[in-house]
């Protein structure tokens, strides 16, 4: 065992040069992230231990008291069940719509540049002005939605107040921006698939859909696997819609707010920076495990060309 | 060897995404402006209303004229991203080199030495002196002696009304006789019942709602010994009375800050209690200024009045590299002149002694002295050392309350001991 080590690390010098250019080109990149990303990670656990003083000066050891704090805390238990709902609702419909979306893009339609970028648009469109957009569709008194069902002469629905329905409303609005993105992943795999296999089912007699479930599914898993690990990470850490569209005073703020929505309160509104680093750590856990999980069972079902 | 590509990628995802997406969300309020290339020194001034901003940039155009060398750079955000933004700044050590303060903050700016100290430029200036604002503005700004900020502005809270609601419905307007019953009777006259038109608007705010019953009603946000008063009777009475408005149907439940003008706005409600700052925003839309108009609040039924009273303060950053340019940029804003200036634009009630006449000039189509009348038993804007802490908690913790679905006095007991327990922590 030793000895295949020491023969392993015998370099030549040639090899030294291609390393050494390997570290000189993506060293911006590591660098950027040690100081955006992986040093704040640290910092963050380390400041869960700590109740914050002010301005980031005198912070207090106080050991695992946040901890215990919030799970206590029955706001952070709703902000993990809306976390996972909301996260739920989003990646299972966001990947059947995009697929179905992308399989009839990837065919030789007419103008199918100008939908592809139509269905794109949202992902493009910074998230705030989209929220503020929808906050007036979904406006209790005036708003486009409530208009048109009271048209129908169906009751209006109080889309941002009613705690039972504003999650729901969140939903609309996280398929409705993610779903150009997972479409352009998905025409991306299915541009990888070889057409020789849908010209030798075609010979075969297969119909449409038995293409589609016994070529096009198994070979786009791999896309469709890494779409929903990284659809289900960004949902659970979903922000931005729900800061943009309701405030702690609203009715609906324990049946919405997510764990990052929390943190940012309990951090910058609360000005309590260590317990909201503890919520955060819990969304790390969680975050951890799914994905664990999802790289478990992919053996299941991903197939590698 | 493409699956290990995809898993590092996705270990990846999962480290650099977590971190990467609230980093943004800090530091909205910009560093403080650099010594420019010319030689001049901009100096950055921080606010967070947008309306007084436009005009503010007015009265910064004429001080960059009667001083060639400094320049004005205005920065505006809302006021949640203000506090946020400037508390990142301070914790970076990258504040404005000038802001507005709010009672909510002084303390824990002040205390923590992100001010600069500006009792001895007051001693050193002939056109500053702090006996001409309002005494109780000057001592919020001032800590242990020294004064961190002067007084800019203050505010009242005032009644609005809808007049053509009221002639259609064939009721006096509100003047100094309104009591809460009055009010409750006229609320009740204009609600119709479809939903279509409601008496009043009580959105769930404090100062411009709720506070104003409770110190009417004899009650108290803040104990003179720096406790809760949450749990007082009369508080829990006037806030009783407040969400009264809601659990008759004879308002709107409104949570959302903006939407609460909006409702008068569009016509949907026909009274609502707002503050001073404003009318910049009322003056400059045509609906309010053919509907609407403003009186003094109704008094208590036993004919206890009051207003919640406040004002902001200029202050300086204690890390700015142009102490003396700053203090010429706030010297001028305080100035009698400066105040005056400010107050014929209609920016807000200058704090100076004698220019808030001048102010209500600048609203000719509302009876806006109304504000200035009632400061004689207005009362300060409850604050501790950090207000913000319990503030926002405690509308958490009333919502339920205001929507019906909790006994008032439960719930303030339990807004009083959250208070409690956030002040110890001060």
């Amino acid at each position: 065992m030793v000895k295949t080590m020491i023969k392993k690390t015998r370099i030549t010098k040639q090899q030294w040069n291609v390393y050494r250019w390997a570290w000189f080109m993506i060293a911006p990149t590591i660098a950027g992230l040690f100081v955006l990303n992986i040093i704040p990670i640290f910092q963050t656990f380390f400041l869960s231990f700590f109740k914050s003083g002010a301005f980031g000066k005198g912070n207090i050891f106080v050991g695992l008291t946040n901890y215990k704090k919030m799970i206590a805390d029955e706001q952070v238990w709703f902000a993990v069940r809306n976390t996972i709902l909301y996260t739920a609702g989003v990646v299972p419909i966001t990947i059947v719509l995009a697929l179905f979306v992308a399989v009839l893009l990837n065919k030789k339609t007419a103008g199918k540049n100008i939908y592809r970028v139509i269905y794109f648009i949202p992902m493009v469109v910074a998230p705030a002005a989209v929220t503020m957009v929808w906050k007036w569709l979904y406006n209790y008194q005036y708003g486009l939605i409530n208009h048109l069902l009271g048209m129908l002469g169906i009751l209006k629905i109080n889309w941002i107040d009613n705690p039972h329905v504003a999650l729901i409303s969140i939903i609309i609005i996280g398929i409705w921006s993610t779903l150009g993105y997972d479409m352009v992943l998905f025409l991306a795999g299915l541009q990888e698939i070889p057409n020789d296999y849908y010209e030798a089912s075609n010979i075969d007699g297969a119909s449409p859909a038995r293409q589609f479930f016994s070529i096009t599914l198994p070979l786009i898993s791999p896309t469709l696997f890494f779409v929903s690990v990284t659809s289900i990470i960004t949902a659970m850490q979903v922000f931005d819609v729900i800061y943009m569209m309701l405030d702690v005073t609203s009715p609906s703020y324990n049946s919405t707010v997510s764990l990052v929505y929390l943190f940012y309160n309990n951090s910058f509104k609360y000005s309590n920076k260590g317990y909201g680093s503890a919520i955060v750590m819990l969304l790390l856990v969680i975050i951890l495990i799914i994905t664990v999980i999802q790289n478990k069972l992919q053996k299941k079902w991903v197939n590698y060309l | 060897m493409k699956k290990t590509v995809v898993f590092k990628v996705l270990a990846l995802v999962v480290a650099t995404g977590l971190l990467g997406g609230w980093s943004s969300k800090k530091g909205r309020i910009k560093k403080a402006a650099e010594t420019s290339s010319s030689g001049s020194v901009t100096i950055s001034y921080a606010c967070w209303d947008s309306a007084q901003a436009d005009k503010l940039r007015k009265v910064a155009d004429d001080f960059e004229k009667a001083n060639p060398g400094i320049k004005i750079d205005i920065q505006v955000s809302g006021w949640n991203d203000y506090w946020t933004g400037l508390e990142a700044a301070a914790t970076g050590g990258s504040l404005p080199d000038t802001f507005w303060m709010h009672s909510n903050n002084i303390y824990y700016y002040a205390s923590n030495g992100q001010l600069l100290d500006l009792t001895k430029y007051i001693k050193k200036s002939s056109d500053i002196e702090l006996s001409k604002y309002p005494a109780g503005l000057v001592s919020i700004y001032s800590l242990n002696g020294k004064q961190y900020a002067i007084p800019k502005d203050y505010d009242t809270i005032a009644l609005w009304y809808n007049k053509t609601l009221f002639d259609k419905a064939g009721i006096s307007y509100p003047d100094e006789t309104w009591t809460w019953d009055t009010m409750k009777k006229a609320a009740k006259k204009l609600t119709k019942s479809d939903g279509s038109q409601y008496g009043m608007c009580a959105g769930l705010h404090n100062q411009e709602g709720y506070y104003n019953f409770v110190y009417q009603s004899g009650g108290e946000i803040v104990t003179p010994g720096n406790k809760s008063g949450y749990a007082e009777d009369a508080t829990i009475k006037g806030i009783d009375e407040y969400f009264s408005f809601v659990k008759e149907g004879l308002s709107p439940q409104i949570y959302d800050d903006q939407a609460r003008s909006q409702a008068i706005m569009n016509g949907q409600c026909a009274m609502g209690l707002f503050g001073s700052w404003n009318l910049s925003g009322f003056a400059a839309n045509d609906f309010m200024k053919k509907n609407f108009n403003c009186a003094v609040l109704p008094s208590a039924n036993n004919g206890k009045r009051a207003t919640i009273f406040n004002g902001l303060g200029n202050a300086i950053a204690a890390t700015t590299k142009h102490p003396d340019e700053a203090w010429k940029w706030i010297e001028y804003l305080s100035n009698e002149a400066g105040q005056k200036k400010q107050a014929e634009l209609g920016i807000a009630i200058s704090a100076y002694k004698g220019t808030a006449d001048t102010w209500t000039k600048a609203y000719p189509d509302f009876n806006v002295k109304c504000y200035i009348d009632m400061l004689s038993y207005a009362h300060i804007r409850p604050y501790t050392h950090q207000t913000s802490v319990w503030e926002d908690k405690s509308y958490e913790m009333l919502k339920g309350a205001y929507a019906g679905k909790e006994d008032v006095s439960t719930a303030c007991k339990k807004t009083a001991q959250m208070m409690n327990e956030a002040i110890a922590a001060e």
